[in-house]
């Protein structure tokens, strides 16, 4: 187990190099950089040119990147050229809510994709499941800008039970940061359940095929405890791995969420350094979001073997 | 809508831009008759002042004292120090207005008024401006306001070390002596006939900070400012809110009445309308892109929509220097192949006001004919005709959905008269950076609202000013650019600036397309606000009735 950790780990290496060099690289291809956006309508050539030679952009990208790494190895991120604030600083001060907000939406998909998905297998083919497929079908389709604002519009709006914008934190006020998370949550989660449950529904439907199932039932166990006991775990490895991925589409899904919803997190951190060319700030929220994914990755990975003994013992 | 995050007209809020490398050819100090006309009003104007600074400022209305309000902004607040951020854009200098102090402010009627300096006056060729600053007042770190003050502010964005984007827009002041405590004085490179009034803007350049503060708190400064203003930082927490509580030693007893402000970014604009209707927030910044949301709010009782017209326009320039654009019939035809109103109907559900010159309603340039080319696509398909060659060209716009909207109705418009535009879109600094480099042959651009339109007049025509973005020299533009400048009788002025007008428009050079109009809305109980001069909404001296 522990080896398996430890060779994971070693894959995290090279794959953190990968991305922020790429990063790196596509930031120094966008049209016009921090110099432009922070000379704006000033932006002569000789002004560009000496505001660049003071922030070193001046320097090839290679180089800049080395920089940029040596000072991550000794715990450095760097300051905004912008606002002066420690890159690391404002990434730990964004972090729990993009965390929260993540968690959230995960625990609620996961609280609706469930039971629908074991309903319409243990029903395949009947009129519920199919009501249940369509549904999630048509979610699926809906993007979440749109589920956003059809949310505000009828829990903020017209019935006011929760806010519409804004986050309160969770020592200020524990049930007013709860409400505060409810809709940016359930317009993640909204996005997410159809996808945790079609893909739980397929492969219960074929694990309840399978022989060992059948003789459960020949022995006479209750249904309820067919599905939830044996039926369950051997069907979660797709949607372990889905929920996984998952995550990546979950961390973009923020970047828009905490926009309308007015979250101060990563999402929004990362929005903002790319239109103000920030790419201190740009640079140092991938590198945050490429290592959490690559570790939620890690973990499925090794849930796996928690759920399928075959992959323990190196099958 | 995502993309409200950078929309394109989220300009950054500015003084005059003065153009450094005007060089002033003389002035007009033959016209013995106008000088005494100027000494006259300049007199008056003295006097005026004196008696008002004695009134007590704002008494129209039963106040009320205390209360929260929360206000939603567009974009985040990167900070005040302009040594970092350069500008101030909408959002920051909103918060500016409550934290800080300038100078002087606009009344209603568009009038400097005295804030931080009590009374003014000004040498005979307006290069040079007195400022009597008001005794006795405090920063909020509690040292003292005063001409240092003034001084050390203005040169730290000066110091060409310091390398700021802000100097460029008082390239004009030479220096600030300060002579005694509470003697101000700014001499500069050109006359300047109504600068009081051009200091009113809650910019980087005119708010009046702590030398102290700044001075002790290096890279911190910039997101832990002190000023003089009516308000105080309580807590800022990054991307989330700015708390401003209630500055009980303002100097001025009366205000402010609002216990605490709370700004809020909120950067998605039906979010944004959305926290306003759910109670949320109690005023937001709006522009008419948000026709929707406007036109719905103007039938609410509950809400208020402020609306102010502006000077300025949101206006393109030719790059006359290449084909087709060296040929006027072309430009002409351009020009009157536009129809204003189909446009602000397909962009803004016609919220947007058609322009006719660059001065707009907002203005005090007033003309009874400004030289307008009208909307006559027959007449443009026949300039087209007469000019012979077929007319292609490339129009820059900002990649943003509105960039885009804009380009595509001018170009269906120009298509009817026979001219194959091509969009070029390209990032909003980038616009910027082609149109200095002159590397476009069509741009977009905007005539900001300011309280006197000779800086961005005189920097955006005069020959050889890096914003005389088409190219065109025009002696007699040249000189009517001048006069104006160094004339202060408003009615010679208008005179100058009406011909200026019909000039451009006859050359059409540049052209206008809309004037700009600033939006707030508000809940009705929100009484006070004063007119959105820059599209700043400042809430300083409201009240909750």
């Amino acid at each position: 187990m522990l080896g398996l950790a430890a060779r994971r780990a070693v894959y995290l290496v090279p794959v953190l190099l990968a991305v922020t060099l790429l990063t790196f690289l596509v930031a120094s291809l966008l049209p016009g950089d921090l110099a432009y956006a922070i000379l704006g309508d000033q932006a002569t050539p000789e002004t560009v040119a000496a505001l660049r030679h003071d922030m070193g952009l001046d320097q090839p990208a290679l180089w800049r990147y080395l920089r940029w790494l040596g000072g991550v190895l000794q715990g450095d991120l760097g300051r905004s050229y912008r606002t002066g604030e420690s890159v690391l600083g404002a990434i730990l001060g964004r972090l729990p809510v993009s965390l929260q907000l993540m968690v959230a939406a995960e625990i609620a998909a996961f609280v609706v994709a469930i039971p629908i998905a074991i309903q319409c297998a243990a029903r395949a083919g009947t009129g519920f499941d199919r009501l249940a497929t369509g549904i999630a079908f048509a979610k699926l389709s809906i993007p979440s800008f749109m589920v956003a604002i059809l949310l505000i519009y009828l829990f903020a709006v017209q019935l006011r039970l929760f806010p519409a914008t804004g986050y309160v934190p969770f020592g200020e006020d524990p049930l007013g940061n709860l409400r505060s998370l409810v809709l940016p949550a359930l317009t993640l989660a909204i996005g997410e359940w159809p996808v945790l449950m079609r893909v739980l529904r397929s492969d219960m439907i074929a694990t309840l095929q399978e022989d060992f199932i059948a003789l459960a039932k020949a022995k006479g166990l209750r249904p309820r405890r067919i599905l939830l006991v044996h039926a369950l775990k051997p069907s979660s490895l797709t949607l372990v791995t889905v929920a996984g991925i998952n995550i990546g589409r979950l961390i973009g899904g923020t970047v828009i969420v905490e926009s309308i919803f007015a979250l101060p997190g990563i999402g929004r951190l990362l929005i903002g350094a790319i239109y103000t060319r920030d790419f201190m700030i740009l640079q140092g929220v991938v590198l945050f979001v490429a290592t959490g994914f690559v570790m939620v990755n890690f973990l499925v990975d090794t849930l796996y073997a928690l759920l399928d003994p075959r992959i323990r013992h190196g099958h | 809508m995502v993309a409200g995050i950078a929309p394109i007209d989220a300009y950054p809020i500015v003084g005059p831009p003065i153009d450094p490398r005007a060089s002033r050819k003389g002035t007009r100090g033959e016209d013995t008759a106008m000088d005494a006309a100027l000494r006259l009003t300049c007199l008056a104007r003295i006097i005026a002042l004196t008696v008002v600074a004695f009134l007590p400022v704002g008494q129209a209305a039963a106040q009320k004292q205390g209360g929260s309000i929360t206000v939603g902004l567009e974009l985040d607040i990167a900070g005040f120090d302009p040594l970092k951020v350069g500008v101030f854009d909408t959002s920051g200098t909103m918060a500016a207005s409550l934290i800080f102090d300038t100078l002087t402010y606009l009344d209603e009627n568009g009038e400097a008024q005295p804030k931080l300096a009590q009374s003014w006056t000004h040498s005979e060729d307006y290069k040079t401006w007195t400022f009597r600053l008001r005794p006795d007042v405090k920063f909020h770190d509690g040292t003292p306001f005063n001409a240092q003050a003034v001084k050390f502010n203005i040169d730290r964005q000066k110091d060409p070390k310091n390398k700021c984007r802000c100097a460029f827009y008082i390239a004009n002041i030479k220096e600030v002596e300060a002579s005694d405590d509470l003697t101000a004085v700014f001499h500069l490179t050109d006359p300047a006939v109504t600068l009081p009034k051009l200091m009113t803007i809650p910019s980087s350049n005119f708010v009046m900070q702590s030398p102290t503060a700044m001075l002790a708190k290096g890279d911190d400064y910039n997101r832990n400012p002190v000023g003089t203003g009516p308000f105080v930082i309580k807590s800022w927490t990054a991307g989330d809110r700015l708390v401003l509580e209630r500055n009980a030693g303002y100097w001025d007893r009366t205000r402010p009445y609002l216990d605490r402000v709370v700004m809020r970014p909120l950067p998605d604009s039906q979010a944004r309308f959305a926290s306003l209707e759910a109670g949320e927030s109690d005023l937001i910044w709006d522009d008419e892109y948000d026709s929707d949301n406007i036109l719905k709010a103007k039938n609410d009782r509950a809400l208020k929509v402020h609306e102010y017209v502006g000077s300025g326009a949101t206006v393109y320039a030719f790059n006359t220097k290449l084909e087709p654009f060296d040929d006027v019939r072309v430009r002409q035809a351009l020009v009157m192949a536009i129809d204003r109103k189909k446009m602000s109907q397909a962009l803004t559900n016609g919220l947007s006001r058609p322009a006719t010159n660059p001065y707009g309603e907002g203005s005090w340039v007033k003309c009874t004919d400004d030289g307008a080319l009208p909307h006559d696509l027959g007449k443009a398909q026949a300039l087209l005709k007469e000019y012979g060659k077929p007319v292609k060209f490339k129009m820059l716009v900002t990649a943003t959905p509105r960039g885009r909207a804009s380009g595509q109705v001018l170009q269906q418009f120009w298509k009817d008269a026979g001219a194959e535009m091509e969009i070029e879109q390209v990032d909003q600094t980038a616009i910027v950076t082609r149109a200095f480099a002159r590397k476009f042959d069509l741009t977009p651009w905007r005539i900001i609202d300011l309280a006197d339109p000779d800086p961005q007049m005189y920097a955006n025509f005069h020959t050889g000013s890096p914003s005389a973005l088409a190219n065109f020299s025009n002696p007699d533009l040249d000189r009517l650019l001048e006069h104006a400048r160094a004339t202060a009788d408003p009615l010679k002025r208008t005179e100058d600036y009406c011909a200026i007008s019909r000039l451009l428009n006859k050359e059409a050079i540049w052209f206008w397309t809309f004037q700009n109009t600033y939006y707030a809305i508000a809940k009705a109980k929100l009484k006070g606000l004063p007119k959105l001069y820059s599209g700043v909404i400042d809430v300083s001296p409201t009240w909750l009735e």
